[in-house]
């Protein structure tokens, strides 16, 4: 059970991970609209694609 | 008020117009910047007073509107302010000589709010960032929380035995290190909030108190006695750590504030959507014929301005060039465009859908019709009596229980045993955090709302249902809310057209049934039938005597007359009468029903054997079998509308007709109903009167509308529903909308938020018994912390069942 003493620090500096993770995501605006890009596909009438996507 | 919105904001502004992001509060002081968002009153002294809109952002309560309201009135110079909590945004009135518009901006930002002029863009991205840090703090709580739960586990699992106390200590350290964002970082709101509150409570002796102090102490102490016990075990604050208590609470009470913002957000830019259709910049015609960009606000009356395919008119005028549809469906809810040629009024905000075109500007800005009738639904929007303060009020007198209680306990134990005291007065702290309390109400609103958006009823405003549980007055409009209008048609309010031409038609007296003798045969049939488009046909003093009636569903009422000819109200009969010229008439008519079954109303919907029909809105008189006449409607009532007012009427609500409509039409709706109290013939501003009277009696006021000239009302009343087919600007002001049309919903709705006030009522004994029960042990040292811990998680549980009921 010594591994305990390890994998206890390590899961709870991996959360603080994530949560950066997360944070950029977030403020990268990827959480900003759900529904639109989802309903995008949906809407012929929209002009192809994104502009700035560049592919 | 009308007039005051007329103030010409547009000549003589010198200067570019500045961008509204990005700009410097100074920028505010420069005129055409400030005409965005000011309008001028005429002030007392006879120089004019400025009033201008602000959004405030960093609100969480109505207590926020007073610390808000207080800052702005202590500014030298400000005459008036309001602040709406629900609407996030300040009205202040203000002297030009004595201040500027950037001293107001800065005495919010001192008060540690901040605003930005009432503009659609500013505001937005306002609502961006206030959104994802709302997500953001969420998802820290609800993470750690999760984390700090794992590790919670073994310790309520494993005994002494099989936890070393080493483990055990090195699992609370992990705890503690994962409550640390949760306390600093997402649970700040919470102590900036009651900081605020307590400020505020301090300099303004305002005697409110929000539920963030106790929720904000509860959390503290909880952080506090359980980081003694993880460092110290054994000390004066115990063994046992509550970092998982202390998460859960956090993230619970995020999770319900997100979910009111998510709501107050999408009600908000539905309304933008309306008013932020006009466009910035015009192409105006100059005087040699090319077209130059101005912007909006530099357009003068009589000025040409081209208007491309897919923008919106930017100011009322008329057509002068080139023929188009425009998508009016803003101003009137009608979502199929209308032909537009020279000559024809456009409307400021409509689409131009057909093809480029030319017009001229009649009126402009706040002088069209669209932006009048915008300022005064914001007017009556922040003028709004304030609903719901039901945990606020309770919060200031249970937190001085509570601390009374614990510092009280404190003081006896430190006589008794001082080793206690603190153990004590921490048990009653954290056996006594609010969570039940404050998850009472929300809980139990979110909960019916949920069930009342799968009956179709959408809220956008969730304390909305206290208002319609308590609603005594209800004001409903006539067109398109209590009836609805078959599209085909217009003005007259029935149309009979005999379809037997000059065929000799007697009856027992007369030689020929006559044009007032078939209407007077088919008010008196109709007299026999409950069937609502026969209550339309029924007239006074129309007396027959019938035999042999009888009535069928789908098919009418009939019966025999003194000469033994059978009359027959109802559906369309097989035999048409033979003159081949009325006939190839009777063809035309059907054959344009026929091609438009989909414009027929929810009546056609309301009774299932005549679903097949696709012409509801209309029914026929036969004698023998043979045709007669057809009544044609203009408006039939909506299926269900009479009983749904008197089911409202049973239970005790007075319900009075406003309507724009001619006064005796209205009349007779509302004897159909059985409206007693009905007017007719009112503009937006006498329906807005009639609220603000029957609010001024102190009675609870609903309304419910679809057009435009209701939206100020539905701002004004306590409780707003717009019809689902309504107007676009209507169901944007309306705190809830009835996407089914059906009036019975508002009786259920009704039904359930009275329930739901039922459930959050027994929410809060069950939290005060709770309370009751467990403070007294606790002050008497009998409550170990860890059931204190337990009972805290329990009774939030409890609650939180207790309003999923109302779910189902």
């Amino acid at each position: 059970m010594e591994i305990l003493y390890l994998l206890i620090p390590l899961s709870a500096v991996l959360v603080l991970g994530i949560l950066g993770v997360f944070a950029w995501a977030l403020h990268g605006g990827q959480f900003d609209d759900l529904e639109q890009h989802g309903e995008q596909i949906l809407d012929a009438a929209t002009d192809s694609l994104d502009p700035h996507q560049g592919c | 008020m009308q007039d005051a919105a007329v103030a010409d904001p547009l000549t003589g502004r010198p200067g570019p117009k500045p961008k509204p992001s990005a700009a410097p509060a100074s920028v505010l002081d420069d005129r055409v910047e400030l005409a965005r968002f000011t309008r001028w009153l005429p002030g007392r002294s006879g120089a004019p007073n400025a009033e201008s809109s602000l959004r405030i952002g960093g609100m969480h309560c109505a207590a926020c509107a007073t610390v808000v309201e207080q800052a702005l009135r202590r500014v030298d110079g400000v005459v008036d302010a309001r602040v709406s909590a629900a609407a996030q945004c300040a009205t202040v009135q203000w002297q030009p000589e004595r201040t500027r518009p950037s001293a107001l901006v800065a005495a919010i930002e001192r008060a540690g709010y901040a605003a930005v002029p009432d503009t659609a863009a500013g505001a937005r991205a306002m609502r961006r960032k206030e959104s994802r840090d709302a997500l953001w703090r969420l998802f820290v709580a609800a993470f750690c929380a999760m984390q700090v739960m794992m590790m919670a586990t073994p310790s309520y699992l494993a005994n002494a035995a099989q936890l070393a106390p080493d483990l055990k200590r090195l699992l609370d350290w992990g705890s503690w290190l994962l409550t640390l964002p949760v306390m600093l970082f997402a649970a700040a709101p919470f102590f900036s909030g009651a900081w605020r509150s307590l400020r505020s409570f301090r300099s303004l002796r305002s005697g409110r108190i929000g539920m963030n102090v106790p929720a904000a102490l509860g959390v503290l102490v909880a952080f506090i006695a359980s980081s003694g016990a993880a460092f110290d075990p054994g000390g004066i604050f115990g063994r046992e750590v509550y970092f998982d208590s202390l998460t859960m609470f956090v993230s619970f009470l995020l999770a319900g504030r997100y979910l009111e913002m998510r709501a107050r957000h999408h009600a908000e830019a539905s309304l933008e959507d309306s008013i932020g259709r006009l466009p910035e910049v015009a192409l105006r015609e100059e005087a040699d014929g090319s077209a130059a960009a101005v912007s909006v606000l530099r357009l003068e009356r009589g000025d040409i301005v081209r208007v491309p395919l897919g923008q919106a008119f930017c100011a009322d005028g008329v057509l002068t060039q080139g023929r188009t549809r425009a998508d009016e469906s803003l101003l009137s809810g009608e979502s199929a465009p209308v032909d537009k040629a020279v000559g024809d009024a456009v409307v400021a905000g409509s689409m131009n859908l057909g093809a480029p075109v030319a017009m001229r500007v009649d009126r402009v800005g706040a002088d069209t019709r669209f932006e009048a009738i915008v300022a005064m639904m914001r007017d009556a929007r922040s003028q709004r009596p304030t609903a719901f303060g039901g945990a606020d009020r309770w919060a200031a007198p249970f937190l001085w229980a509570v601390l009374l209680l614990a510092g009280g306990g404190a003081a006896v134990w430190s006589v008794i045993d001082p080793s206690r005291a603190v153990w004590v007065a921490v048990s009653v702290l954290i056996v006594t955090c609010p969570c039940a309390l404050s998850l009472a109400a929300p809980s139990a609103l979110l909960s019916s709302a949920m069930a009342l958006a799968r009956r179709g009823v959408l809220l956008r405003r969730i304390d909305a249902i206290e208002g319609l549980a308590h609603m005594q007055t209800l004001f409903i409009d006539k067109t398109g809310t209590l009836t609805c209008t078959p599209a085909e048609t217009k003005g007259e309010g029935m149309l009979m057209t005999r379809v037997d031409g000059d065929a000799p038609v007697t009856d027992a007296d007369t030689d020929a049934v006559t044009d007032a003798g078939a209407r007077d045969i088919a008010a008196s049939l109709a007299a026999w039938s409950s069937h609502p488009l026969a209550k339309m046909i029924v007239r006074e003093g129309a007396g027959r005597v019938w035999r042999d009636l009888g009535e069928t569903a789908g098919e009418g009422v009939q019966g025999r007359a003194d000469d033994g000819a059978v009359w027959r109200l109802g559906k369309r009969p097989v035999l048409l009468p033979r003159p081949p010229g009325e006939r190839a008439e009777v063809r035309g008519c059907e054959g344009h029903s026929v091609a438009a079954p989909a414009l027929t109303p929810s009546y056609a919907r309301g009774r299932g054997s005549q679903a097949e029909s696709p012409q509801a809105a209309e029914c026929w008189l036969s004698r023998d079998g043979v045709a007669v006449a057809r009544f044609q409607f203009a408006e039939v009532l909506r299926a269900g509308a009479a009983d749904a007012v008197r089911a409202l009427q049973r239970a005790g609500v007075r319900v009075a007709l406003l309507s724009g409509d001619d006064p005796a039409r209205v009349a007779h709706v509302a004897q159909l109903v059985g409206i007693a109290d009905a007017h007719g013939g009112m503009t937006p501003e006498h329906k807005l009167a009639a609220v603000r009277a029957a609010q001024a009696r102190g009675e609870r006021v609903a309304m419910i509308g679809d057009g435009v000239n209701d939206a100020p009302v539905l701002a004004q009343a306590d409780v707003s529903l717009a019809m689902g087919e309504g107007a676009q600007i209507a169901r944007a002001q309306a705190d809830g909308v009835l996407v089914s049309n059906a009036l019975a919903d508002v009786v259920a709705a009704r039904a359930l938020a009275k329930r739901t006030l039922r459930v959050v009522h027994q929410n809060f004994a069950w939290a005060a018994t709770y309370n009751a029960a467990c403070v007294p042990l606790a002050l008497l040292g009998m409550l170990p912390p860890w059931a204190a811990g337990l009972g805290m998680a329990t009774s939030s549980l409890v609650v939180v069942v207790n309003s999923l009921r109302l779910a189902r």
